[in-house]
């Protein structure tokens, strides 16, 4: 017994996205208040919460689209002060570990689709043309759009553009996927088709971590849900538990109005 | 009334001024194209630095675009030519005109690309930074691209004005299309007729031009709405 | 070149205000039945005053100014040469407000149209109580742009010898020999005379802007 505990402390892997105290003001306004997280390796965690809880904030700080005005931010082995103006180069690094994909999926009009995806793989990973084209091709594949590769991005639909968004962040072998709420600009059909590639992904092993209105995703794929208010964590924990028994008043009005709807 | 205006001038006698106005008219397309190759790339560079983070290039920048907006085309050209010789630079008519046109060009032109480069909607330039993107790589691909697009017609536009804004380069002397109608007008004092032939050379390239304009702006605003 | 001839210079300051105001003023009066006849349903009318327009923004403004003040003044009527700048620049304010009017009147939605009709208003108090208070507010960032671009086009009043900023500048150079600070000044006075009215547009733009903000 003894041993055992003491061999799950050695084991117990080191959390891949870890944040402590980290707050966020927007002039006197709080969004973010003394958050505290961490997420480990091959974890999938949902944020819920009503609009303006701070959740896509939070989303954002971690990649640093936001900048927090304190506390710690951990990815990976880069580890940011909020306080200072992190260098380039560890920007750089915290980011390459990140992969993002956005509510208005933001794909380069402009570029094919296979343009999107191996762009920043040739500029940033320096791979080839012919590699990086390879490796989007083959994601393409894998998030059902192969046919897609040499159109433009205005010719697909908003579910096929979230996809190809997904394989756009892929391409580039994060460690952790965030997703600022994928499927809330696209109609309920479409939105199934990019719930299926995010449950792939999840059973494929990536972690995540999804700010989402999906009950459904947080109740049967993600492994952790946290609900959000006022710039607080109102409740963590294993999903089930979290939706079903939630402990505070304010998460349990939050999750009957969303079941009322 | 039209008889007194027309001061009995003949189709003979316009068919012997045309000569001298297609040299003029050959001045101002060669003025507006020097222009415009020159102070577009000019106002390109202005738009980026404006938004430099060194201060001393920022204001250099705003400076330039300030001044070049702020005073008429006609005093430039005269600050440009009856000016700067008093500073020990003489420049041909020429020259000057092209100086202060292009300077000009290039402060409206950072505006235009400005506009443009702000109406790139933000989820892209956010994407750019999630993707690790440098800046450089981030103008070059996914921001100037769009950003030229969307400034076009807006630049189509004025290259109409540019071509109009040639003809202030009578102030300075430069044998242009008005230069010409003016002398005719002032030797045999043919005046309407003679200005009346400047205006349908202009007539000539400015209306087709604008409303090919307009067209190509309604063509990428469908574009855009897709 | 000294104080005193800075002074002289600006002297032309409430000429070039004058020509300005006064241009702008005939603009925007008769820029308003241009924008009506321009968006008539009779199509010859409509055709008649698309081509006016077209043909009036095609001449640069010196021309204009010249085919009033030289043109019309060789034998027709013998304008001076203020009141002659005065109708060339009144006469492109007008197209060019009408523009402006129409670019505010395509940004109402057809549904106020609807509404108004439904409500049963008449086609004056359509316009003075629902269109022209809402064209007004997305027709005045351009117009102000306007005026600004107006008065620099004024400079060209010079070349028929209206005693404003560039002629006094001119001028000055000629008798100075210092055609640098003559320019030069020239142009500071048009830019510090475009600062308020820039100044004042966004002001009133914010207030109109912050009257239908939710």
């Amino acid at each position: 017994m003894h041993r055992q505990w003491n061999l799950s402390v050695i084991d117990s892997p080191r959390p891949v996205v870890k944040l402590e105290h980290v707050s966020k003001r927007y002039g006197a306004f709080d969004v973010l208040k003394d958050i505290n997280l961490s997420v480990l390796p091959g974890d999938v965690l949902a944020i819920i919460g009503p609009s303006g809880s701070g959740k896509s904030t939070l989303l954002r700080c971690i990649n640093w689209l936001e900048p927090a005005n304190s506390g710690i931010i951990s990815v990976g082995d880069v580890t940011i002060r909020c306080e200072e103006v992190p260098e380039k180069s560890r920007l750089t690094a915290l980011r390459r570990q990140l992969g993002m994909v956005f509510q208005s999926f933001n794909l380069f009009p402009h570029m094919t689709v296979l343009r999107n995806i191996s762009l920043a793989q040739e500029r940033t990973l320096g791979r080839s043309r012919k590699e990086a084209d390879a490796i989007s091709l083959n994601l393409l594949d894998r998030v059902g759009l192969a046919d897609k590769a040499y159109q433009y991005p205005v010719r697909c639909s908003g579910g096929q553009q979230q996809r190809i968004a997904i394989a756009r962040a892929l391409a580039l072998d994060p460690k952790v996927m965030l997703f600022d709420e994928p499927t809330s600009a696209l109609d309920p059909e479409l939105g199934l088709e990019v719930l299926a590639v995010m449950r792939e992904l999840a059973g494929s092993g990536m972690t995540m971590i999804v700010v989402t209105h999906e009950m459904g995703f947080a109740e049967n794929v993600s492994e952790h849900t946290m609900i959000m208010a006022e710039g607080e964590i109102l409740e963590y924990g294993p999903s089930r538990e979290v939706i079903r028994n939630p402990k505070t008043e304010r998460a349990r009005r939050f999750l009957r109005a969303v079941n009322d709807r | 009334m039209i008889e007194t205006l027309l001061m009995g001038v003949t189709w003979a006698d316009v068919k012997t001024w045309l000569p001298g106005f297609w040299n003029g008219f050959l001045i101002s397309l060669k003025l507006t194209f020097v222009s415009l190759v020159l102070g577009v790339p000019m106002g390109l560079l202005l738009a980026l630095g404006v938004q430099a983070k060194t201060r001393a290039s920022r204001l250099t920048c705003l400076a330039l675009v300030e001044i070049g907006r702020g005073a008429p085309a006609l005093v430039m050209l005269q600050f440009v030519y009856y000016g700067l010789p008093s500073a020990g630079i003489s420049l041909p008519a020429f020259t000057a005109a092209a100086v202060a046109l292009c300077w000009n060009t290039g402060a409206y032109t950072s505006e235009i690309i400005r506009a443009g480069l702000d109406a790139i909607p933000a989820g892209q330039k956010e994407a750019a930074e999630a993707l690790n993107l440098s800046r450089v790589d981030e103008l070059r691909f996914v921001l100037l691209p769009q950003g030229l697009r969307i400034a076009v017609p807006a630049l189509m536009g004025f290259s109409i004005l540019v071509f109009q804004g040639t003809s202030l380069c009578f102030a300075i002397a430069l044998p242009e299309i008005i230069s010409r109608a003016y002398d005719i007008g002032s030797m045999y004092f043919f005046y309407f007729p003679a200005l009346a032939v400047a205006g349908l050379f202009f007539a000539a390239v400015c209306i087709p031009a604008s409303f090919l304009v307009e067209w190509f702006e309604h063509r990428a605003g469908a574009y855009s709405r897709r | 070149m000294t104080g005193a001839d800075a002074a002289h210079i600006a002297m032309g300051i409430p000429m070039t205000l004058g020509l300005t105001a006064g241009a702008f003023a005939i603009g925007s009066v008769l820029g308003f039945p241009v924008m009506l006849a321009r968006s008539t349903g009779f199509l010859p009318l409509r055709v008649a005053v698309i081509a006016v327009i077209a043909f009036v923004r095609a001449l640069p403004p010196i021309l204009w100014v010249f085919l009033i003040y030289f043109g019309l003044g060789s034998g027709l009527l013998n304008l001076s040469p203020f009141v002659a700048a005065l109708s060339a620049f009144g006469l492109i304010a007008a197209v060019n407000m009408a523009e402006i009017y129409r670019g505010g009147m395509l940004s109402i939605s057809s549904g106020q149209w609807e509404a108004a009709r439904a409500l049963n208003l008449s086609r004056v108090s359509t316009w003075t109580d629902i269109m022209i208070p809402q064209m007004t507010r997305v027709a005045l960032p351009p117009s102000a742009t306007y005026v600004i671009g107006l008065m620099k086009d004024s400079a060209i009043a010079s070349t028929i010898g209206v005693t404003e900023l560039a002629y006094r500048g001119k001028q000055m150079s000629q008798i100075t020999f210092e055609g640098l600070s003559a320019f030069a000044v020239v142009g500071v006075c048009y830019i510090a005379l475009s600062l308020p009215v820039a100044w004042i547009a966004r002001t009133a733009e914010k207030k109109l802007r912050a009257k239908v903000a939710r």
